[in-house]
């Protein structure tokens, strides 16, 4: 049965998701790569790289993107007193099923968000991730209603809630500061050369990361709760960012429709829905796709800073191990990972699905 | 018997409360958290009954009971 208690948060997110679809046009007219004015997943991997955690050349770069999300989020989360310290909820599997979802977004090349913004772009090929993703959380989902939990979590100390935000001022201050020891693709190098100024790229992330954090946008939410509900507020949101970016690309000279050619992305439509699919599982199995991961990192949330450092994680091991794919398509070692992706995300999911009898 | 909102850390909590209400007569739904009532987006029961329903269920999956009040408005009166 469809309940509801508020009216107003239909309109607020889908004015949130048109103004984030614009933001994301935006910071590709200001230099970001195409069909990636924001994407989660490539701009952590990008991060990592720069960090030295991999040796990618070409995806080398620290995105005040991300840092402005998980500012943004922090800032309002405290501001409405809804910055909360909490942990404790399995942070292990959350680290582990993190960086499954980051290999499942490397082997597609984007995350849920960046799927809208290549569908936006006129990459078809994101229509198998859109497939992928949609039986990955329908996967999620079963094993939600057969009572899976990762248990509750706990109230920590502030200064616990607060670590991952300073760290990630402390990765802002490592981009301006640019010292040696941090890896930056040379010009031309790649699509860790290309990005938006740093005061650009951050403002957008501040932006973006308080509209997330007030509408709880979440692209995983969004399709869980039509499935669990027919609730379809959440999923407007991002409805409202493929709209938006759309509506951009084409008045820019963007959009350019089709399967071949496009930017960072392969034609390999299975791999890109598998590789969907498992970041959609796993992103169910988290409780939120890897924006939603971000935002809550920002609230205080450490079981989310955990996820987000497993997200690191695996895209250190994507690039270090070749399981990455690439425009010319994926890799082998990158299809073994994603099977095993699957088969550990199964198991964790079983085990820690509750007997029947307790629900 | 009045209205209120019922949230928890997992959907396994919703549903096993969602049971217990079914169980006791309790009209009950499970719906999306309100945005109101907290940041996170999980699910709730929303449930006719008393506040003793959910306080006195003994069970770690509960986070916060709020007493529905009217016009999407609510006022929390047990936290985890």
């Amino acid at each position: 049965m469809k309940e509801t208690l508020s009216k107003k948060e239909t309109p607020m997110i889908i004015g949130a998701g048109i103004i984030i679809g614009i933001i994301a046009v935006a910071l590709v007219y200001f230099g970001n790569p195409a069909n990636m004015g924001f994407c989660i997943a490539c701009f952590l991997r990008d991060t990592t790289g720069a960090l030295g955690f991999h040796s990618a050349a070409a995806v080398q770069y620290i995105r005040p993107e991300i840092v402005g999300l998980v500012l943004g989020s922090c800032i309002l989360a405290l501001a409405t007193r809804e910055f909360k310290p909490r942990g404790g909820s399995a942070p292990v599997t959350r680290f582990v099923i993190g960086m499954f979802v980051m290999i499942g977004c490397l082997m597609f090349l984007g995350c849920p968000f960046r799927m809208i913004l290549r569908l936006a772009g006129g990459d078809f090929n994101a229509i198998f991730g859109l497939i992928g993703f949609i039986v990955g959380i329908l996967a999620g989902v079963f094993f939600l209603k057969k009572g899976y939990t990762l248990k509750r979590s706990y109230k920590m100390q502030p200064i616990e809630g607060g670590i991952f935000p300073v760290v990630e001022i402390g990765i802002l201050v490592l981009l301006i500061a640019a010292p040696a020891f941090i890896h930056f693709t040379e010009a031309d190098g790649g699509p860790g050369a290309k990005h938006a100024a740093i005061a650009i790229s951050l403002i957008a992330g501040l932006l973006v990361g308080a509209l997330a954090q007030r509408t709880r946008l979440c692209m995983v939410g969004g399709i869980r709760d039509v499935v669990l509900f027919g609730e379809w507020k959440l999923l407007l949101g991002f409805v409202a960012i493929l709209v938006s970016a759309l509506i951009g690309n084409m008045i820019l000279g963007y959009f350019n429709p089709g399967f071949a050619g496009q930017p960072i992305a392969h034609t390999d439509g299975l791999w890109n829905a598998l590789g969907m699919a498992l970041a959609g599982f796993g992103c169910v199995l988290l409780g939120g796709c890897p924006l939603r991961q971000l935002v809550l990192a920002g609230e205080g949330n450490t079981d989310s800073a955990i996820t987000v450092f497993g997200l690191m994680a695996g895209a250190a091991v994507a690039h270090n191990f070749g399981l990455a794919s690439s425009g010319e398509g994926p890799t082998a070692n990158g299809k073994i990972a994603v099977v095993i992706g699957f088969v550990v995300l199964i198991v964790i999911a079983t085990v820690n699905s509750m007997r029947k009898s307790e629900a | 018997m009045e209205e209120y909102i019922a949230t928890f850390f997992f959907h396994f909590g919703a549903m096993a409360f969602k049971k217990k209400c079914d169980k006791e007569g309790y009209p009950a739904v499970i719906m999306p958290v309100p945005r109101n009532l907290s940041s996170s987006c999980g699910t709730c029961v929303k449930f006719t009954g008393m506040a003793e329903t959910a306080e006195n269920w003994h069970s770690d999956e509960l986070e916060q009971l709020a007493k529905i009040l009217g016009n999407g408005r609510f006022q929390v009166i047990w936290h985890s």
